[in-house]
């Protein structure tokens, strides 16, 4: 006999209500308060944490940029540059480092680091010859520009 | 050379019990063919009748992963268990950085003193700290 619905006295019980409570409370342990132990104040927090933690990726790339260039600028004001001058003047001599290796080579490299610092000076000093000498001094080893083929 | 970090399967399931069928038809019918294409990992089948089936991946960093296999057909269990066999036992994670090394600096890493004058530092017989 072929049954399409089951009897009218015939009811479901739900019966892994736990494990359906347990997979939210799971990301709410850390927190504080009641919100750690209850499920109606935990849904909320945790749907919550979940947008912030979306949202806040977009603003981790800001911070850590911000961190970084805080870094170069403390170690390039420790070699007598500032952070404006430093960067322009090693992109003028085609030195493409982003931020985030030059940070990790303040950090890591200090010599490195050092030397770079003495390049830009000196694109500096071979910029402000340039400029203001006109003319009779040879042009500077550091302000030629090299173009590559690819 | 490429070591397999997959060390052991064990696999528990009941001869009688309802949903461990896949798991009897995977270890008659499919358990030599994985064991001949993998040689570096060794199948282990024991029956424990009362438990629900299960697989049991040691690692070779000591991780052990369970699996159930209860009501999986048998190409559900090798592509489970193919799957077992290309991790490595490391916990799944987010990780928080792509890179690691054990020796991040080369020249030494910074410390307030790197980029002062030695003179205020060095101790010998005829230096003096100021």
């Amino acid at each position: 006999m072929v049954v399409l619905s089951a009897a009218r006295w015939l009811r479901s019980r739900l019966t892994d209500r736990f494990w359906r409570v347990q997979e939210v409370l799971k990301y709410a342990r850390h927190f504080r308060g009641r919100k750690n132990r209850c499920y109606k104040l935990a849904v909320r927090s945790v749907r919550r944490a979940f947008v912030r933690s979306t949202k806040a990726r977009r603003e981790k790339k800001r911070f850590l940029r911000a961190l970084w260039i805080t870094r170069i600028e403390a170690a390039s004001l420790e070699h007598g540059l500032k952070y404006p001058a430093f960067i322009s003047y090693l992109v003028k001599s085609q030195v493409e480092l982003n931020r985030k290796v030059l940070a990790d080579l303040a950090i890591y490299e200090p010599k490195t680091f050092k030397s770079l610092a003495a390049l830009a000076h000196r694109r500096r000093q071979e910029g402000f010859l340039a400029a203001l000498g006109d003319g009779k001094e040879p042009e500077g080893i550091f302000s030629r520009i090299v173009r590559h083929h690819y | 050379r490429y070591v397999r970090q997959l060390q052991r399967l064990q696999f528990l399931f009941s001869p009688t019990a309802a949903d461990a069928r896949g798991a009897r038809q995977f270890v008659e019918e499919a358990a030599q063919d994985f064991a001949r294409q993998h040689p570096d990992v060794v199948l282990y089948v024991s029956p424990c009748s009362g438990t629900a089936p299960l697989v049991r991946a040691e690692y070779l960093n000591g991780t052990v992963r369970e699996e159930l296999i209860a009501s999986k057909t048998s190409e559900e269990i090798v592509q489970l268990i193919t799957k077992l066999a290309n991790q490595s036992g490391l916990d799944i994670i987010r990780i928080r950085k792509p890179f690691h090394t054990d020796n991040p600096s080369v020249q030494g890493q910074w410390h307030p003193l790197t980029n002062k004058p030695s003179i205020l530092t060095v101790q010998g017989p005829r230096l003096q700290p100021q």
